[in-house]
């Protein structure tokens, strides 16, 4: 028996319920020679806005204990760019193309729905409402509960694509955050984008990044994130793809059960290219030894109803 | 075509107190590369996430080996330094551009201070092969920090050396032999890796006297392929002689640029 790893969100069909997450792969074809496609149901482009943008001064990233804190402040091409010079090359490589869009202003995110609506090879597109590096838009929207819904009622209105929300956690009820998005026309929800954090050098007193503040993201973050999934699925009826740190099959596997139809991996991409087949392949051994026919029947199965502590 | 690749640890050389060269087996990357290019190891110890960058320093492609050099600076550092012989790591590569030879007629310089020598060696016995004889000059804080001079030696380059506290050849720092080089040679190629201070100092001469200059830039990595967009470089084209310029990637647009292209000025690295 093949267990059946295929999931659905909101009409959108992957072979696999693993998602490249936006910012940790480009657009798309960078890590060809080295990653397994075959094992990837979507890939979520870096975010595009309308305009090319610098990005944030260096030193852009920094380590900490199981961790990579960035601020490159989106750092892109800008969405024509990308619809010519990268797209067709993705487009042959198997995985769905989610495109992660960002605005500085309202207005900037209807535009790129309306533009990414009728590309041939676009299947989704996720609302970048969550990074903690750029001075507009960002995480000012997915902060603020109103704003979220109106940014996410502009794209609703602009596309017929899968619309899925990428949610901060910088808030103090994200279930509160993701009604409101649902409500305002959201397919599916991500999460979670980077926590803000930052690090700093004591023998100069200098922050370590440029920036000052950053984003976190890494095996540090996963238990918040494996929470907000958590809370975010006990709170609404559409789909939830879960992401913060997931490096092994058993960490994917926890996304799920806590709510997730599918999960996203970045960071660990950059530590180890194989993350894919592996991770893959230790979901389809969990269904067999489970009896589980297909992944899917996992979501949001956790029982609540006692604590399992061994294993220490 | 980049590979993550198995590399089994078989034999280390204490190059000084901090340093030291780290010869690896694996299939493929030691044949597959070439100088200025780079490798991502997997991090080893508690706690630590990121590959870290290293220039591929030689190669011995008939026994499937190349070396690395190592001086610990930190936590990622001091774990491959302690890496036990026969142990293995995963190398990504090969990654990033290359040291292009210089052009018929003209004399390679190489000025190279502490562990930006790396990349240099297998450099110069690829020139060695095409019988090009380059001048290698080598700086450090201390004798034992001009690392693999022999080496250089043996391969027939001729070496000069500087030390901030004199211990060995010139006191002062290696930009202060560059000029009677460049009198010496008119047409010159200059190759340069190091400080960033250095680096941009170099730059600055080979400018005044319009001597092409290839430098190999150091920068902190989270993925090495092009990705997490971490390791940038202030850059202007000539053909982008209007524009305001761009970040580069020094994973992939570099290591090696042209170091006309570079802003300094933008370059936020201390002197």
């Amino acid at each position: 028996m093949h267990p059946d790893l295929s999931v659905e969100i909101s009409g959108l069909s992957l072979t696999t319920p693993l998602i490249a997450a936006s910012g940790t792969f480009g657009y798309g074809t960078e890590y060809r020679d080295v990653v397994d496609y075959s094992a990837l149901g979507a890939i979520v482009v870096k975010g595009l806005y309308l305009n090319p943008r610098p990005g944030c001064p260096p030193p852009r990233i920094w380590e900490t204990p199981s961790g990579m804190l960035n601020a490159i402040g989106l750092q892109e091409i800008g969405v024509a760019r990308f619809i010519e010079e990268k797209l067709p090359e993705l487009r042959g490589l198997g995985p769905a193309i989610l495109v992660n869009i960002c605005g500085s202003t309202l207005e900037e995110y209807g535009e790129l729905a309306r533009i990414l609506n009728d590309v041939e090879g676009v299947s989704g597109i996720e609302i970048n409402i969550s990074c903690p590096n750029v001075k507009e838009g960002g995480i000012l929207f997915g902060c603020d509960p109103d704003l979220a819904a109106r940014v996410t009622e502009i794209v609703r209105a602009g596309t017929r694509l899968p619309v899925i929300p990428k949610l901060s956690p910088n808030v103090t009820d994200i279930a509160a955050v993701a009604r409101r998005v649902e409500s305002a026309g959201a397919d599916a929800l991500s999460l979670i984008n980077t926590i803000p954090a930052m690090a700093i050098d004591v023998e100069t007193r200098r922050p370590r990044l440029a920036n000052v503040v950053g984003g976190l993201s890494g095996p540090a973050i996963r238990p918040i994130a494996v929470r907000l999934v958590y809370q975010t699925a006990q709170a609404v009826k559409i789909p939830v793809i879960g992401m913060g740190g997931i490096a092994t099959a058993a960490d994917a596997l926890e996304f799920i059960i806590a709510g997730a139809r599918a999960v996203q991996i970045g960071t660990m991409n950059f530590v180890d290219p194989s993350v894919w087949s592996r991770t893959l392949a230790g979901l389809e051994d969990y269904c067999r030894r489970h009896r589980l026919s297909s992944i899917s029947e996992l979501t949001g199965t956790l029982r609540a109803e006692g604590a399992m502590p061994s294993g220490w | 075509m980049k590979r993550d690749e198995r590399a089994v640890l078989v034999e280390r050389r204490a190059l000084s107190p901090d340093a030291q060269l780290l010869f690896f087996e694996s299939p493929t990357l030691s044949t597959s590369f070439l100088p200025g290019q780079f490798t991502m190891l997997r991090a080893q110890g508690e706690g630590l996430l990121l590959r870290r960058p290293y220039s591929i320093c030689s190669a011995e492609p008939d026994k499937s080996r190349f070396s690395l050099l190592v001086k610990v600076v930190g936590q990622g550092t001091r774990a491959l330094a302690e890496l036990p012989l026969g142990e293995d790591v995963y190398c990504l590569g090969p990654l990033g551009t290359f040291f292009q030879p210089p052009a018929e007629g003209r004399q390679a310089i190489i000025v190279a201070g502490g562990v930006g020598i790396a990349p240099f060696l297998c450099f110069c016995e690829s020139l060695a092969q095409q019988g090009m004889i380059a001048q290698v000059l080598l700086g450090g804080r201390r004798a034992h920090d001009l690392y693999l001079k022999d080496d250089f030696l043996r391969l027939g380059m001729e070496v000069a050396c500087a030390t901030e506290d004199g211990s060995h050849g010139h006191r002062g720092v290696v930009t202060d032999l560059l000029p009677e080089l460049l009198d010496r040679f008119e047409r010159a190629q200059l190759y340069s890796c190091g400080p960033s201070g250095m680096l941009r100092r170099v730059a600055e001469m080979a400018a005044q006297r319009d001597v092409p200059h290839q430098v190999s830039i150091e920068r902190r990595m989270g993925c090495g392929m092009g990705c997490c967009l971490g390791c940038v470089v202030f850059t202007r084209r000539p053909e982008e002689a209007e524009a305001e310029g761009e970040y580069r990637r020094a994973c992939t647009e570099g290591p090696v640029f042209e170091a006309e292209e570079i802003l300094w000025e933008r370059d936020p690295y201390p002197l």
